[in-house]
């Protein structure tokens, strides 16, 4: 079978159909300043960028790795499990940074989908938007998108907190288990839909609550909260939020029968 | 413990042992939890919080799926600092069944313990598929 390839602009070809890249040697390409790192991946694939990064991160100890250029790759830096920092100059693909447990990242650019999905632990920080299901499963850190991001944001999240500077799309904190989110412009329709716990706080318009998610009151551990990530984060002034929860009236919390439950839905 | 019977999984079961610092609060007072945890605040830990198990005060390991119960009087106030001091304890030491099921199964290069620790050990690099002693595989058909 003729392979299927495609062009690209950063440089390198892969396969289309989407299958494994062979070539699994280590680039070795970084230059290495004490604790610091740096490589230009343009001419990279998406193996050999990864590979590189845990010769690094694993192999050389290194405190930080710069990422020149990573050309939206997908699933770039992923399931990195160290305390590091990582930047990226440039805007990776889909699926960045996805199964990390420690490390303080920064991203220049934009992001794909499923940004920091699964994420255990650490800090994204993403300094434009970023696309659908933004901080999918996530488990536990922080995830600040100084952007826009699309739908589905956090979607069951399991702990952590999701911080958007811009606005976010339908069906955000959809499923959402736990932690919190902080979105400080408008959110598209279906708000929490179905989410068992956690805390949602919004700045902008909601164009319409999820089912089983209702306004919550906002206590004195609300403001330490969510001024407190805000100072972290250097991101100013926390706009003025509203804060949303789960009415705890879906299935999972009750014995009705299904016709009952429409009528209190 | 052998043989009791509880709903959820409970971490002294899966060590089969109790571990020191579940019983005695000097073991855990000086942990320092900001070090502990990445960012500029308590990070993940923010969302671990003292829960009751089977009647006692307990705290909930992720790595383990099981809960790890405290045994010492908790101060006023401090219940869920002593909660995630006690669970960081436990994970830093490498106790948590999770953490101590890499060494033998995982197949890739991974750190063993986790970010908790300033230079974890690399676990996973020869795995080896288990054999069942005495166990040959059947002859094809």
């Amino acid at each position: 079978m003729a392979s299927v390839t495609s062009g690209s602009k950063s440089g390198v070809s892969y396969d289309a159909r989407g299958l494994v890249e062979p070539d699994a040697e280590v680039p070795n390409i970084a230059e290495i300043d004490g604790d610091n790192a740096r490589f230009d991946a343009t001419e990279l694939s998406t193996r050999q960028i990864n590979l590189e990064l845990r010769r690094l991160v694993y192999g050389e100890n290194l405190a930080s790795v710069t990422v020149v250029n990573p050309g939206s790759k997908h699933s770039l830096g992923v399931g990195i499990l160290k305390r590091c920092n990582l930047a990226f100059e440039g805007s990776p693909g889909w699926f960045a940074v996805g199964l990390i447990d420690g490390p303080v990242v920064r991203i220049d650019g934009r992001v794909g989908w499923s940004c920091a999905e699964n994420m255990m632990s650490g800090v994204v920080v993403i300094e434009r938007g970023a696309g659908s299901l933004t901080g999918a499963a996530i488990r536990g850190g922080d995830l600040v998108v100084k952007g826009d991001a699309g739908a589905r944001t956090g979607i069951d999240q399991k702990g952590g907190t999701i911080i958007v500077m811009g606005s976010v799309g339908i069906a955000t904190g959809f499923m959402m288990q736990r932690g919190k989110q902080i979105i400080c412009g408008d959110v598209g329709h279906g708000l929490g839909d179905s989410m068992y716990d956690g805390t949602i706080y919004v700045g902008g318009t909601v164009a319409s609550l999820g089912v089983d998610c209702v306004p919550g009151d906002w206590t004195d551990a609300d403001t330490e909260f969510v001024q407190r990530k805000f100072r972290i984060h250097k991101l100013g002034d926390a706009p003025e939020l509203q804060k949303f929860v789960c009415g705890k009236q879906l299935h999972n919390y009750d014995s009705l029968e299904p016709s009952e439950r429409k009528l209190i839905l | 413990m052998a043989g009791t019977r509880t709903v959820s999984i409970d971490a002294e079961q899966l060590a089969g042992k109790r571990f020191a610092y579940q019983s005695d609060i000097s073991l855990v007072e000086s942990i320092d939890l900001m070090a502990a945890t990445p960012g500029d605040d308590l990070n993940w830990l923010e969302d671990i919080e003292l829960l009751v198990e089977d009647g006692v005060p307990a705290v909930f390991d992720r790595n383990s799926n099981s809960f790890l119960k405290i045994y010492f009087e908790i101060p006023e106030g401090r219940e869920n600092e002593l909660a995630r001091k006690v669970l960081i304890k436990h994970l830093t030491e490498g106790n948590s069944y999770g953490i101590q099921l890499k060494d033998v199964h995982c197949k890739f290069p991974q750190v063993d313990i986790g970010p908790w620790v300033e230079n974890p050990r690399s676990v996973g690099s020869d795995w080896k598929p288990p054999v069942l002693e005495g166990w040959e595989a059947p002859a094809p058909h």
